[in-house]
């Protein structure tokens, strides 16, 4: 993970018996691959003279996986699967995943010492907790009284694996503390460490809102128009939006004007590269027949954006804007929500 | 001759090296067999960078199978030491080896060490030093690489095709600009297409196969190209305009272009329209990929495991992913990038000495059997 602190035991001077190391889970990756025509072949430039060879197989060492009817060679991309090579970049919308393993490692024998002394460690217990921008106090996500503690044998590992999602720009700290029983053979203590890993989160998609008024529907009822923008503000990530949708407020109807909507038989993709934006516009209209009045607060709220997206090999993001609407006594404001 | 390397207007041409490079060379008169012409250029030492063996870990490095420095060139091939190879062809183009250096005119001898230079570097992760050296090719398109056949007539170009193919990707890195790759294969498809008819013309079944081949090849690293860049999309769109004979190879690319963008229905898609058939081996695999998207990690262990028990696949036990299956394929003598990159990734959770455990791992992969499929390792396969 990205920017480990300190480990806060520094009382106990004797290295611990558990090791704590973290991966953030984010989706594997499709392995790219580049096939190549095995060099020292027979040369096949076009100038050889007839009968033309057939071309030379595939030299193994350029594909991702050892030679199989399951790989689309010469493609660039193949069905083998990495690990997240490093923290990456995390964004609000996304949920955040990371595993927890604590390790009972075998300490290096001293050079011409002794053999060190075997320790049994027991009841070994993971508490995980993050602190966002926003929160006083820290939110609990692996609350050490919902599970029992194990004992690990050397070498062995404790796997947790916690996911938070992220809702907040700025800074945040997951802070993660192992708690186990070390005996000796004569004694024995509780004993704890906490590591923290700080990260921070970015912005991913930027929203622009903008209504105006129709006037009156087919029925009597207020019409407006709300235009949104939705723009990848990011620096690398490429998202493919799988909803832009309006969530009305009651006594309001809809009428989606974008073409690749829900429902619609040929689907066109939205993908949004960055710095790229998509425009969509949206039909909000009352139920009821106008009166005449107007909102006491002066505003008509028409509801929430949501915003659905995936990520590279389907890492998926949920946003909603604040409430939308419109005011009356100005009715082209423009308002901006940074998502 | 001509040497098609654009030259800046501040240097005079060498000799023999006229100004404009683009123009092709005087016309041999008829009945006389044209001038051989002169790679020299090809063959000076400052193209060509020196590898350093400091990113190979110690277990390699200092291992007996480290081949002597005669070693004929095929033979490293063979053995897979790459790095070795890369070396052995550039000694012999620069006459500083054991073997002699290839005559100015022999083109065939130069191209197949260059190619084989040039692929051996990005075998060994070195591609960023080959996007430097071909940049000595110059511009492939040039006349100077056009020669008549002397029997046929025909005018033909000089470099392999493979060579040629290899040189875009490279050539486009070298320059920074991937579009260009786009625009370079679509010249070479071009070509392709042209002699493609020639052979239906002429009833050359033989060359019609070969350039049919060549052109779906090159039709599939476009979309490959286009990934690169960015626009997995345009790639998506590209595809559906080809035609891929094999049986599932066109479902496959295509879900795994939309598994790469996220839309995992259009992935699921690509493979679900064979109703009342059984599903087969690449689309269980699809399938299990786009569990994997969803998160639905359950249903895809299910589906990996049944394809596991139903035939071997590196890439199948690699993507269960568990540590003892990972180090049980190295048993076995597998030793891809990604094998070695997330067993050391596991490794690297599992103790905070897990450098003793890559060394080890690195030590293993040493001893194994020397084979085309590489042999010789660098430290970033270990994260070491």
């Amino acid at each position: 993970m990205s920017h480990q602190r300190y480990p806060s035991d520094a009382a106990v001077k004797e290295p611990h018996s558990v090791s704590l190391k973290v991966l953030r889970l984010s989706r594997p990756s499709l392995v790219p691959q580049y096939p190549l025509s095995p060099p020292l072949t027979p040369p096949s430039t076009s100038s050889s003279p007839a009968p033309t060879p057939a071309p030379p197989p595939i030299l193994p060492a350029s594909l991702s996986y050892t030679p199989s009817p399951t790989n689309p060679s010469p493609f660039l991309l193949s069905p083998i699967l990495a690990l997240p090579p490093s923290f990456g970049s995390a964004y609000v919308g996304s949920s955040f995943s990371c595993t927890l393993c604590a390790n009972h490692d075998i300490p290096p024998p001293i050079d011409g010492g002794p053999p060190l002394s075997r320790k049994t460690i027991r009841d070994v217990r993971i508490e995980a907790e993050m602190k966002t921008p926003s929160s006083p106090q820290l939110i609990k996500l692996l609350p050490p009284e919902e599970q029992p503690g194990i004992d690990l044998q050397e070498g062995e590992t404790l796997q947790r694996v916690v996911g938070f999602e992220l809702k907040e720009e700025g800074n945040h700290v997951l802070a993660v503390q192992v708690t186990y029983y070390e005996a000796t053979e004569t004694s024995g203590r509780t004993r704890t460490f906490r590591k923290l890993y700080q990260f921070i989160v970015k912005g991913l998609l930027v929203v622009r809102t903008k209504t105006s008024e129709l006037g009156l529907g087919g029925k009597g009822g207020r019409r407006w128009c709300l235009e949104a923008q939705v723009e990848n503000g990011s620096e690398e990530e490429v998202v493919f939006m799988e909803e832009i949708g309006l969530e009305l407020e009651k006594g309001l109807k809809g009428r989606d004007l974008n073409f690749w909507g829900r429902g619609g038989g040929g689907r066109e993709k939205v993908v949004l590269r960055p710095g790229e934006g998509e425009e969509v516009v949206f039909i909000v209209e009352e139920e009821q027949e106008w009166d005449g009045g107007v909102e006491e607060e002066e505003k008509k709220v028409f509801g929430t954006l949501q915003l659905g997206w995936r990520g590279e090999m389907g890492g998926r993001g949920w946003l909603a804007t604040g409430r939308l609407g419109t005011r009356f006594l100005r009715p082209r404001e423009v308002t901006t929500t940074t998502g | 001759m001509h040497s098609p390397l654009p030259r800046s207007p501040g240097r005079s041409p060498g000799p023999g090296t006229p100004s404009n490079p683009r123009r092709s060379g005087p016309a041999a008169p008829p009945g006389t067999a044209p001038r051989p012409k002169d790679f020299s250029f090809l063959l000076r030492p400052e193209i060509f960078h020196p590898l350093t063996p400091l990113n190979i870990p110690p277990a390699f490095r200092n291992s007996t199978k480290q081949p002597p420095p005669q070693t004929p060139l095929a033979e490293l091939l063979e053995k897979g030491h790459f790095r070795a190879a890369a070396i052995s062809a550039v000694q012999t183009l620069t006459g500083t080896g054991h073997t002699p250096q290839p005559d100015p005119t022999d083109h065939n001898k130069i191209f197949e060490l260059l190619y084989t230079r040039w692929a051996c570097l990005t075998l060994i992760n070195s591609t960023d030093l080959a996007a430097q050296e071909v940049k000595a090719l110059g511009d492939l398109n040039s006349a100077f690489y056009l020669a008549e056949d002397p029997v046929t007539g025909k005018t033909n170009h000089l470099v392999p095709w493979e060579l040629r193919v290899v040189n875009v990707r490279l050539q486009a890195i070298g320059f920074g600009d991937l579009r260009r790759a786009v625009m370079s294969y679509y010249e070479l498809a071009r070509e392709a297409r042209m002699k493609l008819a020639e052979g239906m013309g002429e009833h050359d079944h033989s060359a019609r196969e070969l350039w049919r081949e060549r052109l779906e090849d090159l039709g599939v690293r476009v979309a490959g190209a286009l990934v690169e860049m960015g626009d997995v999309k345009g790639a998506g769109e590209h595809l559906r305009g080809l035609k891929v004979a094999e049986g599932g190879k066109m479902e496959m690319m295509r879900a795994l272009l939309w598994l790469r963008l996220g839309d995992v229905d259009a992935a699921r898609g690509c493979v679900m329209n064979g109703e009342g058939r059984e599903v087969t081996r690449g689309e269980k695999v699809v399938l299990a990929l786009c569990d994997m998207a969803d998160a639905e990690y359950e249903d895809a262990v299910r589906k990996w495991r049944e394809l596991e028990e139903e035939g071997e696949d590196e890439m199948v036990t690699v993507n269960l992913a568990g540590r003892v299956l990972l180090e049980g394929l190295v048993d076995a003598g597998r030793s891809s990038h990604t094998l070695l990159f997330n067993l050391t990734t596991m490794y690297e959770l599992c103790t905070e000495r897990a450098r003793s455990l890559k060394v080890k791992l690195s030590e293993k992969v040493a001893g194994m059997e020397e084979t085309n499929h590489g042999w010789e390792k660098t430290n970033a396969d270990f994260k070491l």
